[in-house]
């Protein structure tokens, strides 16, 4: 059986980090990464992100970003469930994650 | 720089020159019925390369009805024929589809692929064969001239071509077209225009060399000593009118995100490719062109595999279609496949449940025979995510407005900005009063299928679809003696579970009641009609009532301890402790409409939470909720959602109910009272709404297929085998009873 279907959820969480040369572009790219993760820093997100989810937010990316001149990182911290706050922790203002079961407003 | 400087490929088009014949260039694709908006001349979008538009072509081919059944069936549907009928029938026949990383990566690739115009070199050239009786086998004639003609190869992407005689539509990634050259001097050739035709030629060409599709291959030679004065590197249009061009041979060229089998001398084709790509062939020989072999270019390997056409594999193709169009024309989907590897990639296995069925289907027991690992060699695997990851979207603030912004809803209270919440994250949304949704959120919710429920304001809306599972909810309704079957196995199992759950969390379980409800569980099975297991369910009910209380674990002379997690205002506080007086936790019997005390408040509010919530479930999988076997329709009453509501009863909505209390996450402070009624604050609705999505997300173990999954997809499972058995592809429902 696949990892995929051996975790409790299958989304992972990703810290997608960027470094775009052109003004424009990093507009774009902030705004596509807004509609996929919170924005924790400058060119900082922290995304959870199922494969398909993960393949998407490439696919769109990569037709907006200038391959020669820009650079998307993804880095994967692991299964999003029971991962908690324990990979990434917070000097100065503090970090948090939103772990509710459900959004009311 | 005169006008006709700038005139387009188009221009020339309309108005053809009698000196040399463009005219292959420009013929126009059939464009085929189910297609209307596919553009396949094509030609004005290469003439404006920079105006290319980007997505013309839709990436998935069309859902065919299943009138549609004897109308042209695509190639890469056959494809998933041969990988697996019951895929198949779900995407061709009931128009399911869903995405995964896979099928998402696919149709990355063929987004650039797609862009393509499909335009491709008449099969034959009427000029220069004296009999143009294109047959199905036709190998073009041979070229007049005695030397062996010069070849170039271009590239044609993206066509759709059709063939009657197999009733099959196919689109090619890629077609490799070897054109015979054979130089214009055999032909009538009028040099004085030549000068003219070069300069304007050349600057309509330059457009070209960032438009690879149909002159992709390099000059080949300069066998034309006419225009090798020109400055610019040669350009690739003006072999087209310095030579005579006839197609010799195709190739069709379709690429796959995997990798080749690895068979026993070479790497083979998939049989679903090889499917595919044989259709392509017969499609292109039928259309007249010469076909003898075709290539799969697999991109995770990066390797080609070649494809021969025999006899054979047209006689394995034929033989196949022919079946595809009986399972099409069959009501009853084919069997799920057994224990391949093939479903756990799939993207269609949650809907399919594979192995569910297939366990349920060849060894129907109940949930009290306990398990026995020699009965069933093979669990079920769990295709299924445990859990959904998104997560509910409850709108309690009186007066918020919600609307959208890209891909995130926007919940706005006036000017200030309360939220923004990712699609992505939502399962569905619920409103509760008056809230308003703009109708580009409603749209947008619509288009990604996220259900939208009205309390207190009635209504619901959602797209139906599966259309077998509802011919056969409504026969099966009607018919009073399956009914009252399905009946009997839902009020038991309610009754069981109520009776699990007195055992596990009274304080001092009573032997009397258990004792009871046991007894009656025992004779639901023989009731004679429905109304004689509404007493039943009653008499059961009340004795599980009587002792509800006993599973309350907080008297009123509790300590006033904090509320750990609640954030509130002292004032609120102070608030909150001075109304505590006048409320408590007792529970006497079952009061609605209105509650008359806290308890029967929070079940009030629980119960309708689960009725959307199975009501959600059963339109997830494509029943009418109104149509309920067990509960009787009535206007607004969700009947079926009702029907697979209750063995949930108990185990969501009460143990919600009970969690909440006993772990103070909710307190005397959070009611009001109005008259009779006994009614939630917004702050102690809004903690509610955090227990009860924790029980929905709670993993428990299923005590039939043995896996971890969530009540959320609990429901939604049920939901589903509901279905099976409604089809007759189980012959039992098993209710969910906990162990």
């Amino acid at each position: 059986m696949s990892a995929r279907n051996n975790s409790p959820s299958s989304r992972h969480t990703y810290l997608v980090c960027y470094d775009i040369s052109n003004d424009r572009r990093l507009r774009k790219v902030f705004k596509i990464c807004k509609d996929h993760g919170t924005h924790l820093q400058f060119s900082v997100f922290e995304c959870d992100l199922n494969p398909r989810e993960l393949v998407q937010l490439q696919r769109t990316l990569k037709e907006v970003i200038k391959h020669d001149e820009d650079q998307v990182l993804f880095v994967s911290l692991g299964p999003s469930e029971g991962r908690g706050d324990r990979v990434i922790s917070a000097l100065g203002l503090p970090y948090s994650r939103f772990d509710a079961p459900c959004y009311v407003v | 720089m005169n006008a006709s400087y700038y005139r387009t490929a188009r221009a020339l088009h309309q108005h053809p020159a009698a000196l040399w014949d463009l005219e292959y260039l420009y013929e126009p694709l059939p464009i085929p019925e189910d297609h209307p908006e596919l553009d396949l001349f094509g030609f004005q979008r290469a003439s404006h390369p920079h105006n290319a538009p980007t997505a013309v072509l839709s990436t998935r081919e069309p859902h065919l009805t299943k009138s549609a059944a004897n109308d042209s069936l695509p190639a890469r549907q056959l494809n998933e024929y041969i990988y697996c009928p019951r895929l198949f029938y779900y995407e061709h026949v009931e128009g399911i589809f869903l995405d995964n990383a896979d099928t998402e990566r696919g149709s990355a690739i063929h987004q650039k692929i797609d862009r393509g115009r499909g335009a491709l070199p008449k099969a034959q050239n009427p000029d220069a064969a004296p009999n143009p009786t294109p047959s199905a086998d036709n190998t073009p004639t041979p070229p007049e001239s005695a030397a062996p003609p010069e070849t170039e190869t271009i590239h044609s992407r993206s066509a759709m071509m059709s063939s009657e005689r197999l009733g099959v539509v196919a689109k090619m990634d890629l077609i490799e077209v070897q054109m015979a050259l054979i130089p214009q001097s055999t032909h009538n050739w009028q040099p004085q225009s030549t000068a003219n035709l070069t300069k304007k030629t050349t600057k309509k060409a330059l457009p070209n060399t960032d438009q690879p599709d149909l002159f992709a291959a390099p000059p080949t030679d300069s066998t034309s000593p006419d225009i090798t004065d020109t400055a610019v590197p040669q350009p690739q249009l003006l072999h087209v009118k310095l030579h005579q061009h006839k197609v010799q041979q195709v190739t069709p060229v379709d690429y796959k995100v995997g990798s080749p089998r690895i068979g026993p001398e070479a790497n083979e084709l998939w049989d679903a490719d090889k499917m595919q790509l044989g259709l392509q062939i017969l499609v292109l020989r039928d259309n007249g062109y010469h076909c003898n072999e075709g290539v799969i270019y697999y991109r995770a390997t990066k390797q080609r595999v070649k494809l021969q056409m025999t006899p054979e594999v047209e006689t394995w193709i034929i033989q196949n279609i022919a079946e595809a169009r009986r399972t099409a024309a069959s009501p009853t989907m084919p069997p799920p496949l057994i224990n391949s590897p093939k479903c756990v990639r799939c993207s269609l296995a949650p809907v399919c449940l594979p192995d569910e069925t297939r366990l349920l289907a060849t060894n129907a027991r109940l949930p009290e025979n306990p398990p026995s690992p020699t009965r069933i060699p093979l669990p079920p695997r769990r295709l299924i995510a445990a859990r959904d990851d998104e997560r509910a979207l409850y709108l309690n603030t009186q007066g918020c407005r919600v609307g959208i912004k890209s891909e995130r809803l926007t919940i706005k209270d006036g000017d200030t900005t309360l939220d923004e919440i990712r699609l992505s994250d939502v399962t569905h949304v619920s409103l509760f009063g008056n809230i308003q949704l703009t109708t580009q959120a409603i749209q947008e919710l619509c288009e990604q299928e996220i259900p939208i429920a009205y309390f207190s304001m009635g209504g619901w809306f959602y797209g139906l679809k599966n259309v077998h599972t509802r011919i056969r909810q409504f026969a099966i309704a009607s018919n009073p003696v399956q009914c009252l079957a399905l009946a009997r196995k839902i009020v038991q199992a309610k009754i069981r579970n109520h009776r699990t759950m007195l055992m596990r969390l009274h304080i001092d379980p009573p032997s009397t009641a258990i004792r009871g409800m046991k007894e009656i569980a025992g004779r639901v099975p023989d009731a004679r009609g429905l109304d004689e297991l509404l007493g039943m369910e009653g008499a059961a009910a009340a004795l599980y009532f009587q002792n509800l209380s006993g599973m309350i674990k907080i008297g009123q002379n509790d300590p006033d301890d904090d509320i750990p997690g609640l954030d509130i205002s002292t004032a609120l506080q102070k608030k909150l402790r001075t109304e505590k007086e006048t409320f408590t936790f007792d529970f006497n019997q079952r009061r609605r409409r209105p509650p008359t005390d806290p308890v029967n408040a929070l079940l009030s509010l629980a119960y309708s939470l689960l009725a959307k919530d199975c009501t959600i479930a059963s339109l997830a999988v494509g029943f009418d909720p109104y149509i309920g076997f067990y509960h009787q329709p009535r206007h607004g009453r969700p009947a079926l959602a009702l029907d697979l509501m209750e063995e949930f009863r108990p185990l969501i909505a009460e143990s919600a109910v009970l969690t909440a209390i006993n772990n103070r996450m909710i307190t005397p402070g959070h009611f009001v009272r109005a008259g009779d009624a006994v009614n939630l604050t917004p702050i102690g609705r809004k903690a509610f709404f955090q227990a009860y999505e924790q029980r929905m997300n709670t993993l428990i173990t299923h005590p039939i297929f043995d896996y971890k999954v969530s009540y959320r997809r609990v429901l939604e499972l049920q939901a589903r085998l509901l279905a099976r058995w409604l089809t007759g592809e189980i012959p039992d429902y098993i209710p969910m009873v906990t162990r």
